[in-house]
């Protein structure tokens, strides 16, 4: 358990939150053109690092906001919030 | 059609803890990320929808509820009938939905909205919560989204130890059953 703060609706607890995965994925800009091993890659190869990783949160039980989280797998502290379309943090 | 019939039929009172269900009352949905839109709504209810997070504002008429940046819920402060709640949606859906400004739904049917009052209410809401009530509770019109008992609610702090509470139709029973059972242990 811990503490997610959200950047619509501030501090809430985790089970508020549902996790979307790896963050910053970004999609092939010609699926057409890639072998069944590459689209495979891209859609269900996720790193699952321990350490510090960049996830996608979703805020389903408050204000259902998609917003990115750096977190630390391994002791699940959080360095850092911030919305969709927003760079990711420097030296994370 | 919508269905307004409600699980919750009866009103209960433990110690100095009052719950009752309270209706027939207008709930509408408002959606939009339009300048103009808070204008609007200012313009036809005399109620600017809140910008800030977890917050309401009130007129003697309605409330608003901050929801999410784009999504807002107004609900009657008093008991309206559901022609008049027609009237009203008709009017908004005009001016807002029609004019590409944001979108207006009518949850009346979709919502129960359950009142709580006395003392122990925080007790009761912390039992199966997840939520800090601290700053809520202090801060009269402060709103919060989350869970209760697993079941997605809105509370709306409308004066100290007095919330409604809004509880979606289909999980309203069961969620009634669980208040009244902790309430009887506080």
């Amino acid at each position: 358990m811990f503490i997610i703060n959200c950047p619509y609706c501030g501090e809430r607890d985790q089970t508020e939150f549902s996790s979307g995965g790896e963050a910053h994925i970004v999609r092939p800009k010609q699926p057409t053109e890639l072998s069944d091993d590459e689209w495979a890659e891209f859609l269900f190869m996720r790193k699952n690092i321990k350490g510090i990783q960049f996830e996608r949160w979703n805020h389903s039980h408050g204000c259902r906001k998609w917003f990115n989280v750096v977190r630390d797998t391994s002791n699940d502290k959080i360095h850092a919030v911030y919305k969709m379309g927003e760079k990711p943090p420097a030296n994370k | 059609m919508l269905n307004f019939e409600t699980t919750v039929q009866d009103s209960k009172s433990y110690g100095d803890l009052t719950l009752s269900e309270v209706e027939p009352i207008l709930k509408i949905n408002l959606r939009s990320n339009k300048r103009e839109f808070s204008t609007k709504i200012g313009k036809l209810l005399s109620i600017i929808p809140p910008i800030e997070a977890n917050t309401s504002s009130s007129n003697e008429d309605y409330s608003i509820l901050w929801l999410s940046p784009d999504e807002w819920l107004i609900y009657s402060n008093n008991k309206i009938s559901y022609e008049q709640q027609n009237l009203l949606e008709e009017n908004l859906f005009k001016n807002i939905s029609n004019m590409n400004q944001g979108s207006v739904t009518n949850v009346t049917d979709h919502w129960v909205m359950i009142n709580l009052k006395g003392f122990k209410i925080y007790d009761l809401l912390s039992k199966s919560s997840p939520y800090d009530f601290k700053n809520f509770k202090m801060k009269k019109g402060s709103v919060a989204q989350t869970l209760l008992n697993h079941t997605d609610v809105i509370l709306h702090n409308i004066d100290d130890n007095n919330l409604n509470l809004f509880v979606r139709r289909s999980f309203s029973e069961d969620l009634w059953l669980w208040i009244n059972d902790s309430a009887r242990f506080l």
